[in-house]
């Protein structure tokens, strides 16, 4: 087969800036998610690789950038076949973990201890092995994409920046995302295009700080107000040298009010900490969406977003009253399902049945209200966070996009199957 | 003949190429804008990739180029559809994939819950007696500990042990005289560390490694000593019959399997709670059930009354016991009496004291 550049018909200009769109439709995306909750339940979720599948293959192939869109070329029987390779390689690992916890008595312990931070580590190993098998699967005008760079090495960063995120509060998660990022698009091609990331941590610190202010200001503020009003050393002391619970309550109201004080302002600040974290979550969302975004650059194409945390927050509004819809319709079927069965059962003179039916309705309303919580939040939030960060995106230099060769070569799924097994699973 | 426009690529480079694709019945032919032949695909070997809804996306099987021809010309996508029968566009081999998919997964769920309620315990039983004693030793040191500090409510100013103050200690030599003569009895390969602690509850425990702990609101309520005996050498069986091991190496087992097997979809979670306790609850009764029986054994062995323990039981018990019977780790009380009472009858009991009347005085004030 031969190629000639040349004759080929001649192409439109492409204006300079370029858009992306998402051409999927509302309802058949609710189809695939409903049918793919129902046979979730009915084959006790290993149904899950295809369900996978056939969400990817929807929101890939709907993914417009350009005039062209994504091919999603995974098959489920490979994320299965990792998952169990997957499987077989955990397998000995906690194995050991519970052989050691038994018999090695405090070097058991230990192993123990560890075994947090080990899962943790080789839960970000497989989060990036799998993000280079999605990346292997999708093509886009006939070329690969493709991820190289260490897992290992990533793995050890992801876990460094963790550690500081934790230890400071939060405040380290700009920088290590913008590091982490950088990371990942250094390594990411498209054929033989290199990505890049922009995304300064410094600029996403500031933007994020009166958010994090609003978050943990109530918390340090608590803290700092019974450190300065209470005299905790005598607390501990008179806890110690009483004997009783009660007898130490009783001296506490006396000796220590300023204790009550402080539990009383403790409490407030937690309720306003949860409530700003959830009333400020979309808006998290969409500044970090639209952060990622702007950061993203292939040689001279760069992108920008101009996404609107309005459109988070309606996709928030919709699941909420979408959900409590289901709840009442679940609440209605519930009570209606107890009120034929235990009469029907205990009339037939088996109490026993009668019990096993109320506990088998019970499980059954719970797997069916998580199941459909989960659709609903793929068919509101999920949806909305791809087709608006999709749609909000405008490409300057796009033509770099169109004189890419061919580059790359699929990766096998055991990370999306340790990803899986491992319960870090992403898209 | 029929043909329309495309758009191509030929799979090394990302460029687009607008061609005329002409679908003849031996191939389907991809021209450029000169009428120049660029590519013909046989259509066995077509395969549409997915795609949105109004386009046909083509490439060819085990291609490892990645060649792809897109077409939107809705006459000739009816055309090539005619010709090729590899590509599935009405979905009828996707939807028999996914009816044997689910056969398949019905078929390994039932396994699954077959292995959870009969092989798990079949491992277990036999993986138990494997176990050294030394390893068991040190678990029930590592579990006493915990054990004590969970039990240990810190109410009292007196030790959480019974038996240790000057004016308790007759009250612990008549256990000891007791828990002797059952131990002598049972012949078990490792030695018991039985204790009284301050308990208000009318419940014995038994852990690896042979702790027995007796609440002091068993001995409260016991009416002689032969009806403690029962309660301690029903522990004594959960201690002989290494329980405390198995049901540890059970749990992990359930936790293993329904964990790591069901995954993580919404909501599995709950679902492996749930059936693990269900299915522990049922290893559960039957462990029960077994110690019930070793305690009517045993106290047939040491001239005990073996009936002793069912009368107790009812007596704590009450009537009615409220709660679900699938989620109970015990039997029925009155299932576990009649049970106990038709292996005692069988027993040729010849009872003897097992405490003179001045020690289950003195046992009974173990508590001060």
């Amino acid at each position: 087969m031969t190629v000639v550049e040349a004759a080929a018909p001649e192409l439109p200009d492409l204006p300079a800036a370029s858009a992306a769109r998402f051409v999927g439709d509302r309802r058949a995306y609710w189809r695939l998610l409903i049918r793919g909750a129902v046979l979730l339940a009915v084959t006790l979720g290993i149904y899950r690789f295809w369900f996978a599948t056939e969400l990817r293959r929807f929101l890939w192939s709907n993914t417009e950038i350009v005039d062209e869109t994504l091919e999603y070329t995974g098959t489920a029987t490979e994320l299965l076949t990792g998952f169990l390779v997957a499987i077989a390689l955990l397998v000995p690992l906690y194995l050991g973990f519970a052989l050691a916890a038994l018999s090695l008595g405090p070097a058991g312990q230990l192993i123990s201890t560890l075994s947090f931070p080990l899962l943790f580590f080789l839960g970000q190993f497989a989060v990036y092995r799998a993000r280079r098998y999605r990346l292997t699967r999708t093509i886009y005008r006939g070329v690969r994409c493709h991820q190289g760079g260490s897992a290992l090495r990533y793995a050890v960063c992801a876990v460094f920046w963790w550690l500081l995120i934790v230890l400071t509060m939060g405040l380290a998660y700009p920088f290590a995302q913008a590091r982490l990022e950088g990371f990942k698009l250094r390594h990411t091609y498209y054929g033989n295009l290199q990505g890049r990331f922009d995304g300064s941590g410094f600029r996403l610190f500031l933007r994020g700080l009166p958010m994090w202010l609003l978050v943990a200001g109530p918390l340090v503020f608590a803290l700092a107000f019974s450190v300065a009003t209470v005299e905790w050393d005598k607390v501990v002391e008179a806890a110690i040298s009483t004997g009783s619970g009660a007898d130490f309550i009783n001296q506490l109201e006396t000796a220590f009010p300023a204790v009550y004080t402080a539990i009383v302002i403790s409490v407030v600040a937690i309720a306003m900490s949860v409530l700003m974290t959830a009333v400020l979550f979309p808006v998290f969302q969409a500044m970090m969406l639209r952060w990622w975004l702007s950061g993203l650059r292939f040689s001279t194409l760069t992108i920008r977003s101009d996404l609107r945390t309005g459109a988070i927050y309606g996709a928030y509004l919709r699941f909420l009253w979408y959900g409590l819809l289901f709840l009442i319709a679940e609440v209605v079927a519930g009570v209606a399902a107890l009120m034929i069965a235990n009469p029907a059962l205990a009339a037939l003179g088996k109490p026993d049945a009668a019990e096993i039916a109320e506990a088998v309705i019970g499980l059954g309303l719970y797997v069916t209200t998580m199941l459909g919580f989960s659709a609903i939040y793929q068919g509101t939030v999920k949806i909305t966070l791809w087709r608006s960060g999709v749609e909000s995106i405008t490409l300057t230099g796009a033509d770099a996009l169109d004189r890419v060769d061919a580059e790359g070569a699929p990766s096998s799924a055991v990370g999306e199957g340790l990803a899986d097994a491992l319960n870090v699973g992403g898209f | 003949m029929t043909s329309g426009a495309g758009i191509y690529f030929d799979g090394s480079t990302s460029a687009r190429h607008r061609v005329t694709v002409d679908a003849a019945p031996e191939a389907l032919r991809i021209l450029d804008g000169d009428g120049t032949v660029i590519a013909a695909w046989p259509y066995a070997a077509l395969r549409a990739m997915s795609a949105p809804e109004d386009l046909l996306r083509l490439g060819r099987l085990n291609d490892p180029s990645l060649a792809r021809l897109e077409i939107r010309d809705a006459a000739l996508i009816a055309v090539i559809d005619d010709y090729a029968d590899g590509f599935d566009r009405t979905g009828i081999s996707e939807r028999r994939t996914r009816a044997r998919v689910i056969v398949w997964s019905l078929a390994a769920a039932a396994s699954l819950v077959l292995v959870a309620v009969v092989g798990v315990p079949m491992l277990t039983d036999r993986l138990a007696p494997l176990i050294p004693l030394t390893v068991e030793h040190r678990l029930g040191v590592a579990m006493d500990a915990q054990v004590r500090a969970l039990l240990d409510d810190g109410k009292s100013e007196k030790p959480f042990e019974c038996g240790t103050i000057d004016t308790e200690m007759p009250g612990r030599d008549a256990l000891d005289t007791l828990i002797g003569r059952l131990e002598r009895a049972a012949a078990l390969p490792i030695p018991l560390r039985a204790s009284v602690v301050r308990r208000s509850e009318a419940n014995a425990v038994a852990l690896p490694g042979g702790h027995i702990y007796v609440f002091e609101g068993l001995i409260a309520r016991a009416r002689s000593p032969d009806e403690l005996a029962g309660v301690v050498a029903h522990e004594i069986g959960h201690v002989a019959h290494r329980d405390g091991t198995r049901s540890l190496l059970q749990a992990a087992g359930l936790s293993f399997l329904f964990g790591i097997m069901l995954g993580d979809f919404t909501g599995g979670g709950l679902v492996v709670i749930a059936a693990k306790t269900t299915v522990q609850s049922a290893y559960s009764r039957e462990i029960e059930t077994a110690a019930d029986g070793y305690s009517v054994r045993l106290m047939t062995d040491a001239h005990g009354d073996p009936r002793a323990l069912g009368a107790i039981l009812t007596r704590i018990a009450g009537a009615i016991e409220p709660g679900s019977k699938i989620l109970s780790d015990h039997p029925q009380t009155k299932d576990r009496v009649a049970a106990i009472d038709a292996a005692a009858a069988s027993a040729t009991a010849s009872p003897q004291p097992l405490l003179t009347p001045t020690d289950w005085t003195a046992l009974k004030r173990i508590c001060g």
